[in-house]
């Protein structure tokens, strides 16, 4: 054996030295070209505000009594100020289920009450199992259902957008379930729009496979999401599983939403999705609200996911 | 440099701009609103013009290592993306189409090129 160690000239190291930093000084370059490309084709087409902002809150658990949240009326409390602290009104806030944690009329009571404290012109709900638990959903419609239709689903246009708000927690078996009536409403509700309009669907399950062993997915939205996919735009966001998800497929992308109550475990991790009690002072950056956006001429909506403080 | 060094830097220049192409459009059309995936996309756009740059005018062969390692980074982030997730984000198959499937042929070929360089180079080194 005969090998010397190899060793580097001065001359040597400057030249790869010089290299790298030529290396790392075409990487800012290209990420600010690039930055600034996207940028620019979003101004062209928003200009200074978005067609359209609203917030998303999910899963309050109103009532909940537990070691991963004690108060969960204080962390929906702080939920509420931080939308109305974004520094505009968002044009209106989705409640996207599970309100109440076992369906009182005084859990119903309290969140309606709550909910009355944001500053927003317009507050949309869609029920979570936990909001129908004995009564197949009637104190919710009860309270929230003015201006619904079958069980609770509903749509609406604004700014441009259409926007479906769908009810998946009623006739569980394992999955969440849209059933023939309500396939039915979506396809009917749909068939008069170009198809340009960007699409905006809320439901509480996930109307993608997230983890179908924990129920978190339903098992009629394939039929559901059919009727939309001749849209350039469509985005489905959803509560129920407690955690920041997303999925593309196609022209469709699916957001889970955190919650405002307490977190449950990633899929799988663990044999059953129990609330997850995190070390003291963790639970906030589990915890949280999220921004949406929308510039007209963008396929994408934008999302900022906003821990809570 | 040989001919054949020649093609295989050529090559290697090109998968990454095509696989950094890709993520680039991506990053553009909707995905730098994704959290933690479109400051990642953008960062891998950014790094593979760069290293494609330099490997095309004549950089040092750790430039080479560094596409392969890029490009593959690429390619597991690819499959985490379609299996257990990435940073709580999945995709199906090969959506967004023809963009994954540009971008993973593109990054094959970068981490092959740079496989069957480096063999060569240590064949090369065996025989002197």
């Amino acid at each position: 054996m005969t090998d010397a160690p190899r060793t580097m000239s001065r001359r040597q190291l400057i030249r790869h030295s010089a290299w790298f930093g030529a290396a790392v000084g075409l990487a800012v370059a290209g990420g600010e070209v690039i930055s600034h490309v996207a940028g620019t084709a979003e101004a062209k087409q928003g200009l200074a505000r978005p067609t359209l902002r609203f917030a998303q809150v999910s899963d309050s658990h109103i009532g909940f009594s537990g070691k991963a949240n004690p108060d969960v009326a204080g962390s929906f409390s702080q939920a509420i100020g931080q939308i109305n602290n974004l520094g505009y009104a968002p044009d209106f806030v989705i409640h996207t289920g599970d309100l109440t944690h076992l369906a009182t009329p005084d859990q119903f009571d309290q969140v309606k009450q709550m909910m009355t404290g944001l500053r927003t012109p317009h507050v949309f709900t869609v029920p979570g199992e936990h909001d129908s638990v004995d009564d197949a959903g009637q104190k919710y419609r009860g309270v929230f259902g003015a201006g619904t239709r079958g069980d609770g689903w509903y749509s609406f246009d604004i700014t441009g957008v259409h926007v479906i708000a769908l009810v998946n927690t009623l006739n569980l078996k394992k999955l969440g379930h849209l059933g023939v009536e309500q396939l039915e409403f979506i396809a009917k509700d749909v068939a008069a729009l170009s198809d340009d309009t960007p699409i905006i669907v809320f439901s509480h399950i996930p109307l993608f496979a997230m983890y179908p062993d924990w129920g978190w997915g339903t098992d009629d939205a394939t039929q559901a999401l059919s009727y939309l996919r001749r849209f350039s735009s469509v985005t489905c966001l959803n509560g129920h599983v407690h955690q920041v998800f997303s999925k593309t497929e196609g022209n469709v992308t699916f957001y889970s939403g955190t919650t405002t109550a307490y977190p449950l475990p990633h899929p799988g991790d663990g044999p059953a999705p129990k609330p997850v009690t995190l070390p003291a002072g963790r639970l906030h950056d589990a915890l949280g609200i999220r921004e949406v956006s929308y510039i007209r001429g963008q396929n994408a909506l934008a999302l900022k996911e906003r821990t809570l403080q | 440099m040989t001919f054949a060094e020649a093609i295989t830097r050529i090559g290697i220049a090109a998968g990454m701009a095509v696989s950094g192409i890709s993520h680039a459009y991506l990053y553009m059309h909707g995905y730098q609103h994704i959290p933690t995936i479109g400051a990642a996309f953008m960062l891998q756009a950014s790094v593979s013009f760069a290293v494609a740059v330099l490997i095309l005018i004549g950089g040092p062969e750790w430039l080479q290592w560094a596409a392969a390692m890029v490009a593959g980074g690429a390619l597991i982030a690819f499959v985490l993306s379609r299996t257990v997730g990435l940073f709580g984000f999945s995709e199906r198959g090969w959506q967004p189409s023809p963009h994954a499937a540009v971008s993973v042929v593109a990054e094959l070929l970068t981490v092959g090129l740079w496989a069957a360089c480096l063999v060569g180079r240590r064949r090369a080194a065996a025989r002197a």
